[in-house]
């Protein structure tokens, strides 16, 4: 029994990063209706220079929100001067754009930082609080900085005007010009909200998994399959479909298939959803137009 | 001494189209501050386009001064900020946020926060209807609630020029005297002009100061609304009588 | 090695009487199969001109022209995206690897048999795909490369795949006792397969396959309205396509030697998707450019750094997307009609 409820405390401090990431991924396909290939790159890179910060001296959360406010600023960069001119144009140049930037995030870290593993420290302490057993201090306060970043982000685009015209947008961008909303700005913020949600999930998986240039691939891999399960197009349903793959892959890993084969578990979830219920658990059926 | 005020809306050459085709081949016309104009025309003629390339939501080809200022080369987004509210055919209303959300994104460009909320209670006003709904996802409203939250979303604008494309298209009669009753309030008390695309000719040239007729592309009758509305040939094709 | 696209662009170029478009094809024609013929003579001579290492990584350079071939086939020309084409050749590879060291196949059989395996696997993978367009299929290949190693290296299967260590081949010596090193024997015999699979390429995709396929990508709703059968022409797709890149991973497994999961990691599918964009997307040449590519860059770029070839790679990728959508094959075909628009108006002028 204590075997179990570690596995599922530990199932769901992944799933907070796979959450968060699977959040990113749905914001920017609701704005454009494209799957951001690169976002784990993106998030890798940023906590490398998260770590740059820390390693040239500034204090932890100090780096933590300046290395968010880069990622912001790199994600709306992105958008502006790669993605804006090739869009609008059929899906292969599009994929191809987006593999290209994962490519070129991966070989920036590896070419300034080297494939050697480094040690990315964490902000909470190394004993367990409250005295129990099931889980580490580390993966309840990322669990913590996941939620508290979540209903940031659901207060941001609830109750203010600039999370009201990022909406209209990805809903109806030809009325949100009539109304005065500069589109392309906003979807430019979108890019860099989803980057900077990235790297919020790059800082807190590092200290778990060990800082490397490839460690995001897997976890991209999850968050597809949690944005999916949850459904492309809804933001709740990316958060609840995070927790519900950690869960489910630390549950299947211990008990059913081996640690050894845990990916397999995300591409059975990934081609399952897309074949069987394209639309996840709360998205909408799109229908094809003839 | 009284100079005749410089028009509102200065349209000159007007060319556009979608594409390689041409849909407007040159329309000229004006309109005055605070005045109605009605837009006339068969399907197909080109009413439509002329709103869609004052608004810049296709590049049009000619000149289109507004308040003095040219704004042919601008952007939709800046065309907005001067003043100029376009409820586009099809209403464009954002159907998963609710009515409140509408509204409000109808006054997103301007600043003065007081009175959008006394904006707010003057749109509940003309349509209390809107009020019940505010909370409601817009997309469950009825046709002619949604015709009437798509006004009151350019109303929040507090536009200085209302372009209106078909919005009798759909809606039972009495709403549809209902929203011709609003703009006529509107128009009277804010003296905003207002620009109406329609093809119930006979509702439009009773609210019109002046129209004119499109064909395929071009202005072939132009004039005060009593005019136009006694002509022969508008009242065989259009008015039906 | 042109599609039926880019003729009838030539033609556009100018009007000039059928007589005289019908000598300048002919002459192009001439000059075409002119080229062929030098190419494959300097191929047949490159072993004798060249060290043993070049020759393998002349050998490499052909494997690499089929496999992406076989992705041109399917993403090129039918439009079909795939991220997880690295599978295919893994597949391919420990065909081939498990057959000669755990069955004792000849090398020679492995090859046919890898492609065997891989037309079926394609094919198989390919039905559920028919239910994905664009993005999705693409992601779903994409967790198809990812996890190719962890399935690789999964402990139930060590005793065929030999787990994280892979398996170790033995290089073939030259049949009927020809004086050749194993190296110069293995290149011939993948010349011969390479040959052999682009002219059946170039056969399928000049008649009605190819056009099938191109109108599947361009006007999917219209090609099926005119009575293609979609699903099977996009299944058959992945199978043929599946096919040549498990051939390309047999082959490539020989030269190599030996087999290992982290040698098929998601970067391999990537580097097949640079190959195709850089050398050409539907171009039955461009399969070689981007070979010739995609096994140089690396050999100049590693000396500056382990990621700079990668980093070429990205900036190319997103750079040929915005300057080169055609890659080197489509710039080619561009200056060649470029080339006969001109020839038309010197005839024209020449008759003026």
């Amino acid at each position: 029994m204590d075997a179990f409820l570690h596995q599922v405390f530990a199932g769901l401090a992944a799933g907070s990063i796979y959450a968060s990431l699977a959040l990113a991924l749905v914001m920017i396909h609701q704005a454009t209706h494209l799957l951001n290939f690169a976002q784990g790159e993106m998030a890798m890179l940023s906590t490398y220079i998260a770590w740059s910060l820390i390693n040239a001296g500034m204090p932890y959360w100090s780096a933590f929100f300046l290395t968010i406010t880069i990622a912001l600023v790199m994600g709306i960069a992105v958008q502006r001067f790669i993605l804006r001119p090739v869009r609008g144009t059929s899906v292969l140049p599009l994929v191809v754009v987006f593999i290209g930037l994962l490519v070129i995030c991966n070989s920036l870290a590896g070419w300034i930082f080297t494939y050697t593993i480094k040690v990315f420290p964490s902000p909470f302490p190394a004993e367990p609080m409250f005295g129990q057993r099931y889980v580490s201090s580390h993966e309840l306060g990322a669990t913590a900085v996941t939620l508290v970043v979540l209903a940031l982000l659901y207060g941001f685009f609830r109750f203010t005007p600039l999370g009201l015209a990022m909406r209209a947008v990805a809903q109806n961008p030809v009325s949100s010009r009539l109304v005065g909303i500069r589109v392309g700005w906003m979807l430019a913020l979108g890019w860099g909200l989803a980057a900077a949600i990235g790297s919020v999930a790059g800082m807190m998986v590092a200290p778990i998994v060990y800082l490397d240039p490839n460690m995001m691939s897997g976890i991209l891999l999850y968050a597809f399959a949690a944005a999916l399960v949850g459904g492309i197009d809804s933001p709740g349903g990316a958060v609840f479909g995070g927790f519900l793959v950690g869960v489910l892959e630390n549950l299947l890993g211990a008990y059913v298939i081996g640690n050894e084969l845990k990916l397999s578990v995300a591409l059975v979830i990934i081609v399952g959803v897309l074949i069987v219920k394209p639309s996840g658990l709360f998205g909408t059926v799109q229908v094809t137009r003839v | 001494m009284n100079a005749t005020p410089a028009p509102l809306l200065e349209v000159s050459d007007l060319r556009a189209g979608y594409g390689p085709t041409r849909v407007l081949h040159g329309i000229t016309f004006n309109l005055a501050e605070g005045s109605i104009t009605a837009l006339l025309g068969a399907n197909g003629a080109g009413k439509t386009t002329t709103l869609r390339a004052l608004c810049a939501m296709l590049r049009p080809q000619g000149e289109v001064r507004f308040g003095g200022r040219r704004i042919d080369s601008k952007a939709t987004e800046d065309i907005v900020r001067l003043g100029i509210a376009h409820v586009p055919d099809g209403r464009g209303t954002f159907l998963h946020l609710t009515t409140e959300e509408n509204l409000r994104l109808g006054a997103y460009t301007r600043r003065d926060r007081r009175s959008v909320e006394e904006d707010f209670e003057r749109v509940y006003g003309y349509f209390p209807r809107l009020k019940e709904r505010r909370r409601q996802q817009a997309g469950t409203l009825s046709g002619g609630e949604q015709q009437m939250l798509a006004v009151s979303r350019a109303l929040m604008l507090r536009p200085r020029l209302l372009l209106l494309d078909e919005p009798s298209f759909g809606l039972a009669p009495l709403i549809v005297r209902e929203i011709f009753e609003i703009m006529r309030t509107v128009n009277q008390r804010e003296r905003t002009a207002i620009l109406l695309v329609e093809q119930n000719a006979a509702m439009a040239l009773a609210l019109a100061d002046q129209a004119f007729v499109l064909e395929t592309g071009r202005i072939v009758l132009a004039g005060p609304a009593d005019a136009v509305r006694r002509d022969d040939a508008v009242r065989r094709s259009y008015l039906g009588y | 090695m042109t599609t039926p696209a880019s003729t009838s662009a030539a033609r556009a170029g100018g009007s000039i009487s059928g007589a005289a478009q019908a000598t300048i094809d002919r002459r192009r024609r001439r000059v075409r199969l002119f080229g062929i013929a030098l190419l494959v003579i300097i191929a047949l001579a490159l072993p004798f001109l060249t060290s043993s290492y070049r020759t393998f990584q002349l050998t490499l350079v052909l494997v690499y022209a089929i496999a992406l071939l076989g992705l041109n086939i399917l993403t090129g020309y039918n439009g079909q995206i795939s991220l997880g084409h690295g599978a295919f050749y893994a597949i391919g590879a420990y065909a081939a690897a498990i057959l000669m060291d755990r069955f004792g196949v000849p090398y020679w059989l492995t090859v046919p048999g890898a492609g065997a395996l891989c037309l079926v696997a394609g094919f198989l993978f390919g039905l559920p795909a028919l239910r994905l367009e664009g993005h999705y299929l693409a992601l779903a290949t994409f967790a198809l490369g990812v996890s190719t190693p962890q399935l690789l290296k999964y402990k139930h299967f060590e005793q065929w795949t030999g787990g994280v260590q892979g398996i170790v081949i033995v290089k073939p010596d030259a049949p009927f006792g020809l004086k050749l090193s194993p190296d110069q024997w293995l290149y011939y015999f993948t010349l011969a397969t390479t040959v052999a699979m682009f002219v059946l390429g170039w056969n399928l995709l000049r008649g009605r396959v190819g056009r099938a396929l191109v109108a599947i990508r361009d006007h999917p709703i219209a090609a099926a309205t005119m009575g293609i059968n979609t699903p099977l022409y996009k299944s058959l797709a992945f199978g043929v396509s599946a096919m040549y890149t498990g051939i390309a991973g047999a082959l490539g497994a020989i030269a190599v030697q030996f087999v290992a999961p982290d040698s098929f990691t998601i970067l391999l599918s990537i580097t097949f998707l640079v190959g195709i964009v850089i050398g050409g997307l539907a171009s039955i040449s461009g399969a070689l450019f981007g070979a010739v590519f995609t096994q140089f860059v690396p050999n100049i770029a590693d000396h500056i750094s382990k990621a700079a070839p990668w980093a070429i790679y990205g900036v190319f990728l997103i750079g040929f997307m915005f300057l080169m959508p055609g890659g080197i094959a489509g710039a080619i075909r561009m200056a060649w009609a470029r080339v006969g628009r001109r020839s038309a108006e010197r005839a024209r002028a020449q008759r003026g």
